[in-house]
C-alpha cells in the first residue's frame, strides 16, 4: 500500500484525489503529491532501505505509487564519486559528483522520473504514454515504454536534427515531427492531452513524474553515510529537479532518517537561458521568460514552470544561482573528463562551470562538503565539443613513425 | 475556445487597462484566477475565452503591447 494522501495545489492549497491531473481548476496552480509522513516514518528505517536492491525503488514509501514498482526496476542508485582530482583543481576541500551519466537504461536522470511516471501510468490503467521532448525525456519514454509494453507517442519539432532523434527511434515509438516551433509543439500536446486518454508524462502525469527526481536527493544522503552535504549544485531547466532534491532532504528529516539538515541548494543555468539565475541575482522572485540560445539544449526552457519555486528554495536554504557561457560549459565538460573520467552532457558542463563560479565568489565555501549533480551522459551531445577537443596524432603504420610522435609527446611539443 | 495563460507585464504597462481594452476590442472574456503586482512587474494567471481567431488576435494585441504571454503548460518540452 502506498502512503499518498492526495494531490494539493501549491498555490491555493486546495486538495484533489489521486488522478491524472496536474493543474488546480480554481487558481491554475500546479498540483503536487502529498504524503502521510506519520505512516511513512513507521514503515521505513535506514536498515530497511539498506537491505533493498540498489535501485531508486528502495525509497518506494516516499514515491507516489500504490502497489509494487512496475517500470524501471533497474533504474537509479548511481555512483556518488568522491572527486579528489577535481576538488584540487577547483580549490575545494571535499567534492562529490552524483553521477547520473550512468542511469539505466538511457543514461540521464530522466530515467528516474519516467520510471515513476510509467509505473503510475500502469496503475491508472493507461495503454499509451506520450511526451513532448527533444532529447533525454524522449529517449527515456521510448525505452522504458518499450519494455513496459506501452504504445508510445513522442512529439518533436520537425526542424530537430536527425542525429538527435535516432536515440529515440531505435526503440520504435510513434515519433510525431510537428511542422512548427517549440511553442506550437507544446500547445498541440496540451490539446492532445486534453482530448485523448493518454499518459503524457510531463503534462497530466507531471505531479507523479516529478516526484521521481527526489531519488537523487535520497541517494546522496544515503551514500554520504546518512548525512546531508553542506552544498548541492543542481542544474535548472524547469526548476523542478532543484525543488525535488530539496523536498527529498526535508522528507528524510521529517521522518527521522536524517538527523540534521543545513544544506544550501544552488542553481546552475546557461547564460543563454538563465531566467532563474537572473531572478536570484536580482533578488526578485518574478521569473521573466526568455528565448533560449545555448548549447545546453536539455536546459533550454525559457519559461520555467517551477522557476518561482526553485528560486524560493534557493532563498530559503541560503544558496545562490549562477549562469555560464557556452565556452565555460565546454571547458567544464573537458575538465570533468580530464580529472575524474566522467563525460557529461552539456547540462553537466553548466553545473560544474556554475559551481566553479560560486566557489570563486565565495558563495560555496572551500570548507565543507559539496555535491554536484551531473544529470546526463556526454555521448548524447558530442556535437557540442566538435572543434574543441585535442586532435589525434596521425602516423604511418611503422614503429619509426610512432616513435617520432612518442618523442614529441614526451618532450611536451 | 478557452486558453489558460500567464501574463507578465512590464513596469510601464502596470497602470494601463490592457486586459479591459483587449476584452472589449476582440470580444474575449477574461477570467482572472491569480494575480500579483509589485513595484516593478505584474503577473496574472487567467483564462481567456473567445472565438478562435479573435482570441488569437487578442493575444497578439497583448504581445504587441509588450506583455509576455505564456501558456500555463508552457514548459512541456524538456
Amino acid at each position: 500500500m502506498g502512503h499518498v494522501k492526495g494531490l494539493k495545489c501549491r498555490e491555493c492549497g486546495r486538495e484533489y484525489p489521486v488522478d491524472p491531473i496536474y493543474v488546480c481548476e480554481f487558481c491554475f496552480g500546479p498540483l503536487e503529491v502529498g504524503y502521510d509522513y506519520k505512516s511513512i516514518a513507521k514503515a521505513i528505517t535506514r536498515k530497511k532501505i539498506e537491505q533493498r536492491p540498489q535501485t531508486l525503488w528502495r525509497y518506494r514509501e516516499l514515491l507516489p505509487i500504490d502497489g509494487d514498482p512496475l517500470v524501471g526496476l533497474a533504474s537509479g542508485f548511481t555512483p556518488l564519486v568522491k572527486a579528489d582530482n577535481l576538488a584540487r583543481e577547483i580549490g575545494i576541500d571535499e567534492l562529490f559528483i552524483k553521477d547520473d551519466t550512468v542511469v539505466h537504461p538511457t543514461l540521464s536522470f530522466k530515467d528516474r522520473v519516467v520510471a515513476v511516471a510509467l509505473t503510475k501510468a500502469k496503475e491508472f490503467d493507461f495503454d499509451t504514454v506520450a511526451c513532448a521532448s527533444t532529447g533525454n525525456l524522449a529517449h527515456s519514454v521510448s525505452a522504458h515504454g518499450a519494455r513496459a509494453g506501452f504504445k508510445r507517442f513522442i512529439f518533436i519539432p520537425a526542424s530537430l536534427e536527425a542525429s538527435k532523434i535516432v536515440a529515440s527511434l531505435v526503440y520504435e515509438p510513434n515519433l510525431i515531427a510537428v511542422d512548427g516551433n517549440y511553442d506550437e509543439v507544446n500547445r498541440l500536446c496540451s490539446e492532445v492531452a486534453n482530448k485523448y486518454r493518454w499518459a503524457f508524462v510531463n503534462i497530466n502525469i507531471r505531479p507523479f513524474y516529478a516526484e521521481g527526481s527526489k531519488t537523487i536527493g535520497f541517494e546522496i544522503v544515503e551514500q554520504m553515510g546518512w548525512k546531508a552535504p553542506d552544498h548541492i549544485v543542481v542544474p535548472c531547466a524547469s526548476g523542478s529537479l532543484l525543488t525535488k532534491v530539496w523536498k527529498a532532504l526535508k522528507e528524510f528529516k521529517q521522518i527521522g532518517i536524517l538527523k540534521e539538515l543545513d544544506t544550501k541548494i544552488f542553481g546552475a543555468q546557461a547564460t543563454g537561458c538563465g531566467p532563474i539565475a537572473t531572478a536570484v541575482k536580482a533578488g526578485t522572485d518574478v521569473i521573466r521568460p526568455v528565448k533560449p540560445n545555448t548549447i545546453a539544449k536539455s536546459l533550454a526552457i525559457g519559461n520555467p514552470a517551477d522557476g518561482f519555486y526553485a528560486s524560493q528554495v534557493i532563498k530559503e536554504t541560503g544558496g545562490y544561482a549562477e549562469d555560464v557561457s557556452d565556452q565555460e560549459i565546454i571547458d567544464a565538460i573537458k575538465l570533468l573528463a580530464r580529472t575524474e573520467g566522467i563525460f557529461a552532457e552539456t547540462a553537466g558542463g553548466v553545473t560544474l562551470a556554475s559551481a566553479i563560479k560560486l566557489i570563486k565568489a565565495g558563495r560555496i565555501t572551500r570548507e565543507g562538503t559539496t555535491v554536484i549533480c551531473i544529470t546526463g551522459n556526454g555521448l548524447k551531445t558530442q556535437e557540442a565539443l566538435q572543434g574543441h577537443t585535442m586532435m589525434p596524432h596521425h602516423i604511418k603504420p611503422s614503429l619509426a613513425s610512432f616513435e617520432g610522435v612518442l618523442g614529441k609527446i614526451s618532450r611536451g611539443d | 475556445m478557452k486558453m489558460r495563460v500567464r501574463l507578465t507585464f512590464p513596469q510601464n504597462l502596470i497602470k494601463e487597462p490592457v486586459i479591459f481594452t483587449m476584452a472589449k476590442e476582440f470580444n474575449v472574456m477574461p477570467n482572472i484566477r491569480r494575480a500579483r503586482v509589485t513595484e516593478t512587474v505584474g503577473e496574472m494567471v487567467l483564462e481567456l475565452e473567445g472565438e478562435d481567431s479573435r482570441l488569437q488576435e487578442g493575444i497578439n494585441f497583448l504581445k504587441a503591447k509588450g506583455i509576455e504571454v505564456e501558456l500555463i503548460e508552457g514548459d512541456v518540452i524538456e
